[in-house]
């Protein structure tokens, strides 16, 4: 038996207790060897032990020797604390590279020792005293990571001890540095929770992109932009700008187009302003065209900047140095898209084009409604309006006039703020557009109030983030009114074109509003400065709630709240006295705000203080509406990470308080939105049918959140809810909450043509404040219905659009490996005849299919005869209900049947893959789908499978083809605009060939 | 022959003479030098290596830690006794299969015993005896101790005291001397609570001394807290333990309310 071993450590333990020092040394590193098989026996000597390491007579390795047994004693009796504190004394004798549990649990012990004290060391200010043989090891641990070329590990504990110089080491000694970049711009986004430090990190990182022989432009401007250096952006795009190849001019204006798609408006306007203004003419003319349209309301800027894009190689012939030309050709492109403006018109282009809204659904909840109910009357037209978001399609509103009529007062307000959201982005005609509606300056045209105020609010959501050429206008019209409904109206606006960017005068503007101290405008005056001041955490926050302390009216109050909530977004640790006041204070509205201020600062940082404060309140808090904020709260702390929600919420949504059950169908909404994520459907199912009306209609919308653009085939409850939609809408005797829910979550679900989606973040993974801060403000449509129209800040198109150098959109095909049912449009509704339309939709009835539903709701009654006579007829109307469902359905599928059959024979298997054509719509789930075929023409710049994407083409020689020719171009003639403008009133003079007609002027029957 | 084993061996030598001539002073100091020696040798505890010369130096390493260990008793030093043992064992223990039988293991097992039974570690004593297989047992060494263990907790102690003279072997003689000090203080502890005073005349019987004197002595320096007055030992009674604590109940009626309140809140 070669390997006989002790059964017991007793003659060692006894050996140390010899006077004789290399006896003591002997038994000691025995022991060492032994300690994993008799720390039971060894841990009743540890005293002795730990004399032998205190004994400074001793020499040094005898020492470190006993306190690496005792700490290996103590790591196995569960005392990590004493474990590590003996593991430094033992000096190199603790070795990190050996691979045992115990040198596992203590340096993770050591670095999260050491990490938590570096960062107490930060946050306090004061210098902590770390033990340097702690930091020893922990530098010793990144030695080691680096050596073994876990450059991953390395990065990880060196940006958790906030060794900012392990980091950098470790990133330049990897051997792909640009991929260790990226995940470390990863890591800091998701687990860097402090912002200053993050900060800390990402601009290490740009100085270490920098230093690479060739920089991965893109995220360094990512990174810049997060860190809020215009200048640095502005450098490198002009960089590239003025290099002679042209793909490096691609490879800008693609930076450019990922930096607008973050929606940072200050941000990119001061890069913008950056750039050196390009000399050549069409430019000059551009940008006259932009500062005169500001002043001048009556010249239509429309066709001049896009000609002016169009038509520089007429205007080169007057310039000597081509360098220069192309140069500031390419500077002109950049701003254009900088401003947001190319962007903007190529999304309208692509939602007009691809608009695939199916105005039965409307005519359906139109016909049902009672026409008296102003409720669903107006939710009616909120709906028309989310479902042609961005389309600029108004066909609706047109053909029923006299139906849209009825909107008398605020709900006339909203009609007209509608038609801001149906042309959103509009920016070049958005003015003429609205110019029937607006305050005729002084004349006292005697428009209403209602509409002018309207129109105002409509022309702040065209340009909302993109204010440039509207602010002007905005101030003025406020300044020259005193109607409070006019105010209202101009404010929102204003706060929405100006959105984040803390302009002074604007600011003052609206302040002085604020402090006439009327309700109705005061509100609006509130959340617009708020709006102004996105991100911003100024001092002028103070100024904000000591007013709202002040004044009697509590729609005031709540609108500061909210505003002041808007001032701190995204500045987390920044905001906590802000927040800390707030939701300490008496006043509910302001703890109401508070909870908003907590939602906002840390919305998407899934941080744990935050959401421990949240779920606090939403259970203690003696307010149903701060309960009921705190839970939706919850949505958008958590947007980033949309798994965690309905796990969080999912003990709240079945509170007793209506209000929390409200507040967890809406957080799941908000944070879940556009995912079609399948807890999250099974958490709202049960809520759609609660015994309490306004969860269900929270918990509709909420649904219709989570579905936008998920379609039948990957999830059959989408199917479900729309039929549930349409029976709630068509039931008489549903109550008007929901029935309104249901109305404004069939305009969400088939929102903006059906191609836009709820996206909170971008493809980078930034926040994207436009969308937070919509659905921020959209979810105060509980106090005031026009508010509903900022979810529409929250839309982002669903595309692939790829440009060429010249911005245009090439034709260019590419793959989606996909089964084309899964991601397709949801199939139009049937086409019913007239006169059976209101009440059943499906016209196509059998005799048997009749026969069958009557059979049925006779059975049923009989059955149910004995009851009494209320629960039967409950029960029939059930059943009626029911058989009418299933009439639908057949009806349904023999119209799909047909259709099918006209197409192709039904039989034939669906293709696995489908082929898309530049620019396509490509929904979220479809993104990993998405392959380039290999004999392209065309390569793009970065891979992407949706937004924007610059394509290089590798045939440059042959022609192109141009897509999007049936698009709303600009191209119509500058005439025609100035026409349309000087004429004002005749706005349907407007309608050239095939570019959308913006809407007649309706005619009010007040 | 191995140049290491040789030293060993004869240094044993020498540690031997020193042995025999008594010189416990020279004895020790070559005994420490030999366990220095002996750590070099992988063949032994912990290590157990199979080197050639293995069995040989694991006999002279077990011989040397036995005459340790009956070195320890003839200067009657116990924690030496007790360091000496916990080295030897693992030679019985661990090393049976490799090594003969010592003729020295009973001898030794015997006196462990005895010692702690004059320690009165009765739970290690019969842990020690637990590991004796039923053959062991029968061994007189063995049987003494455990014969003594019986008397000792039987309360026969006058047995235990008679026990000195059929003791196996010289060296029990020391230990058995400890005992009877053991059960003497085990008496004292014993009459302490049973009575409250006991006249001289009965002490003295009961604690088994000889002379009023040895009586006056031991409690002197042993009990100072007795007294001795008028003919009377007087034990002093051990002082009332202190009463319960008091149980915190105005804390814990207002944490429970405070944990109904937070439930009701709940959700």
């Amino acid at each position: 038996m070669a390997a006989a071993m002790v059964s017991s450590a007793g003659g060692l333990l006894a050996m140390l207790n010899e006077p004789q020092p290399s006896l003591k040394h002997h038994a000691l590193s025995h022991l060492n060897n032994l300690v994993d098989r008799f720390w039971p026996e060894i841990s009743t000597s540890v005293p002795i032990i730990e004399s032998l390491y205190e004994d400074e007579e001793f020499d040094l390795h005898q020492r470190q020797l006993a306190a690496l047994l005792v700490s290996k004693v103590f790591y196995y009796l569960g005392e990590l604390n004493d474990s590590l504190s003996y593991a430094l004394g033992a000096g190199p004798l603790f070795d990190v590279s050996e691979d045992t549990d115990y040198v596992h649990t203590l340096l993770a012990k050591a670095i999260d020792e050491y990490a938590s004290l570096r960062s107490k060391a930060v946050e306090s200010n004061e210098m902590v005293d770390i033990d340097p043989r702690l930091e020893a090891i922990v530098e010793r641990m990144l030695e080691k990571c680096i050596t073994d070329g876990k450059y991953q590990q390395a990065m990880g504990i060196a940006i958790e001890c906030r060794r900012l110089d392990k980091l950098e080491e470790a990133i330049t000694k990897s051997d792909n540095v640009q991929g260790t970049l990226s995940y470390c711009i990863n890591v800091s986004h998701s687990f860097v929770n402090r912002r200053e430090y993050r900060h800390e990190v990402l601009t290490l990182l740009v100085k270490v992109y920098q230093k690479l022989p060739s920089p991965d432009y893109l995220s360094i401007c990512q990174c810049m932009m997060f860190l809020d250096e215009p200048k640095g952006v502005a450098s490198i795009l002009e960089k590239l700008l003025r290099s002679e190849s042209k793909d490096d001019a691609l490879l800008a204006l693609q930076i450019a187009f990922d930096l607008v798609e973050n929606e940072h408006q200050a941000f990119l306007l001061s890069v913008r302003d950056r750039l050196p203004a390009p000399k050549t003419r069409p430019v000059e003319a551009a940008q006259a065209v932009e500062t005169t349209s500001t002043t001048a309301p009556n010249e239509n800027p429309s066709g001049d900047v896009q000609m002016a894009d169009e038509t520089p190689a007429q205007t080169i012939v007057h310039e000597t140095d081509p360098v220069d030309v192309t140069y500031a050709e390419r500077l002109t492109k950049i701003k254009g898209i900088l401003s947001g403006e190319t962007s903007i018109q190529l999304t309208l282009q692509f939602l007009y084009s691809h608009n695939k809204s199916d105005l039965l659904i409307l005519k359906t909840i139109k016909q049902s409604v009672e026409m008296r109910n102003s409720v669903c009357h107006s939710a009616t037209i909120y709906a028309n309006a989310i479902m042609h978001a961005g389309t600029t399609v108004d066909t609706f509103l047109r053909e029923n006039l006299d139906w849209l009529s009825r909107a008398t007062n605020w709900a006339k307000f909203s009609a007209t703020a509608g038609l801001g959201v149906i042309h959103r982005g509009h920016l070049q005609q958005g003015r003429s557009l609205m110019a029937p509606y607006l305050p005729q300056g002084g004349a006292g045209g005697g428009g209403s109030p209602y509409s002018e105020g309207g129109a105002l609010y409509a022309l702040g959501l065209i340009h909302a983030n993109h204010g440039e050429g509207i602010k002007q206008f905005l101030r003025d019209s406020l300044r020259s009114t005193n109607v409070e409904v006019i105010q209202h109206g101009a404010c929102l606006g204003l706060g929405l074109s100006a959105l984040g960017t803390a302009d002074e005068e604007i600011y003052d503007d609206v302040k002085s509003v604020l402090y006439t101290d009327s309700a109705v405008a005061g509100e609006a005056a509130g959340i617009s400065m708020g709006l102004l001041l996105v991100g911003t955490a100024t001092e002028k926050a103070s100024e904000m709630l000591a007013y709202a302390h002040e004044t009697q009216h509590e729609k005031i109050i709540r609108g500061l709240a909210l505003g002041i909530a808007l001032t701190v977004y995204g500045r987390e640790e920044g905001a906590d006295t802000l927040i800390e006041q707030m939701t300490r204070d008496q006043d509910p509205i302001i703890r109401y705000g508070g909870m908003y201020a907590l939602a906002l600062a840390y919305s998407g940082t899934a941080n744990n203080k935050a959401i421990r404060q949240l779920l606090h309140f939403a259970v203690s808090d003696v307010s149903d509406d701060v309960r009921r904020t705190a839970v939706l709260a919850l949505g958008f702390v958590l947007y980033s990470d949309p798994e965690q929600t309905p796990r969080i919420v999912s003990l709240l949504s079945e509170s007793y308080n209506p209000h929390v059950r409200y507040g967890a169908a809406l957080a799941v909404g908000i944070s879940c939105a556009g995912t079609g994520l399948s807890e999250a459907i099974s958490l709202l199912e049960p809520l759609t049918s609660d015994v309490v009306d306004f969860v269900r209609q929270g918990a509709l919308i909420a649904m219709a959140m989570v579905m936008v653009q998920i379609s039948e085939a990957s999830d059959s409850r989408v199917g479900a809810f729309r039929r549930q939609l349409e029976k709630i809408i068509l039931d008489k005797h549903e109550d008007t909450m929901s029935k309104m829910g249901a109305i404004l979550a069939s305009g969400i679900l088939d929102a903006g043509g059906r191609n836009v989606t709820i996206r909170l973040l971008s493809k980078t993974k930034h926040d994207k404040v436009t969308a937070v801060i919509g659905l921020a403000v959209f979810s105060q449509f509980w106090y005031w219905y026009p508010l509903i129209y900022f979810i529409s800040l929250a839309f982002s198109p669903t595309a692939f659009i790829g440009l060429n150098y010249d911005l245009k959109v090439p034709k260019f095909e590419f793959m989606s490996h996909a089964k084309p049912s899964l991601f397709e449009y949801p199939k139009p509704t049937t086409v019913p005849t007239a006169n059976t339309a209101v009440k059943l939709p499906s016209a196509v009835l059998s005799t048997s299919v009749k026969a069958k539903a009557r059979a049925k709701k006779e059975a049923e009654q009989k059955a149910n005869a004995e009851k009494t006579t209320g629960a039967e007829k409950s029960v029939s109307e059930s059943g009626s209900g029911k058989g009418k469902a299933s009439a639908e359905k057949e009806g349904d599928s023999m119209q799909v049947d047909g259709t099918a059959a006209v197409e192709k024979k039904a039989a034939e298997p669906e293709p696995a893959f489908e082929i898309l054509v530049n620019p396509a719509r490509v929904v979220p789930a479809q993104e990993k789908y998405i392959k380039l075929l290999e004999d392209s023409r065309y390569v793009p710049v970065k891979l992407a499978p949706s937004g924007f994407v610059l394509l290089k083409d590798l045939r440059e020689h042959e022609p192109e083809v141009l897509s999007l020719t049936d698009a709303p171009t600009s191209t119509a003639s500058p005439a025609t605009g100035a026409a349309a403008a000087t004429q004002g009133t005749t706005a349907s003079a407007m309608a050239v060939d095939d570019e959308p007609q913006p809407p007649q002027a309706f005619e009010y029957a007040s | 022959m191995d140049p290491q084993l040789t030293e060993v061996s004869q240094q044993f030598e020498r540690f031997k003479a020193a042995f025999v001539r008594k010189d416990y002073n020279s004895c020790s100091d070559l005994l420490s030098q030999l366990k220095v020696l002996l750590t070099k040798f992988t063949s032994l505890p912990p290590l157990f290596e199979n080197t050639p010369n293995a069995v040989q130096e694991l006999t002279i390493a077990r011989d040397i830690y036995e005459h340790a260990v009956v070195l320890s008793v003839k200067t009657e030093d116990q924690d030496a006794f007790e360091r000496d043992f916990f080295q030897l064992k693992p030679y019985y223990v661990d090393a049976r299969n490799r090594l003969p039988p010592s003729p020295q293991e009973n001898l030794i097992l015997g006196l462990n015993l005895l010692r702690l039974l004059v320690q009165n570690r009765i739970a290690e004593f019969h842990t020690e005896l637990e590991l004796l297989s039923s053959a062991t047992l029968d061994n007189p060494c063995i049987k003494h101790a455990v014969e003594l263990e019986q008397s000792f907790m039987e309360g026969a102690y006058n047995r235990v005291l008679s026990a000195r003279q059929t003791a196996p072997d010289a060296t029990y003689v020391y230990f058995m001397d400890l005992l009877a000090k053991t059960i003497r203080d085990e008496i004292a502890g014993c009459s302490e609570k049973a009575y409250d005073y006991v006249s001289i005349g009965d002490a003295r019987q009961m604690l088994l001394f000889s002379s009023d004197q040895e009586l006056f002595t031991y409690v002197t320096e042993e009990h100072p807290e007795w007294e001795v007055k008028d003919g009377f030992v007087v034990f002093q009674k051990a002082k009332e333990t202190a009463p319960c604590k008091e149980i915190p109940s105005l804390q814990l009626i207002n944490q429970t309310l405070s944990y109904a309140r937070e439930l009701e809140r709940i959700v």
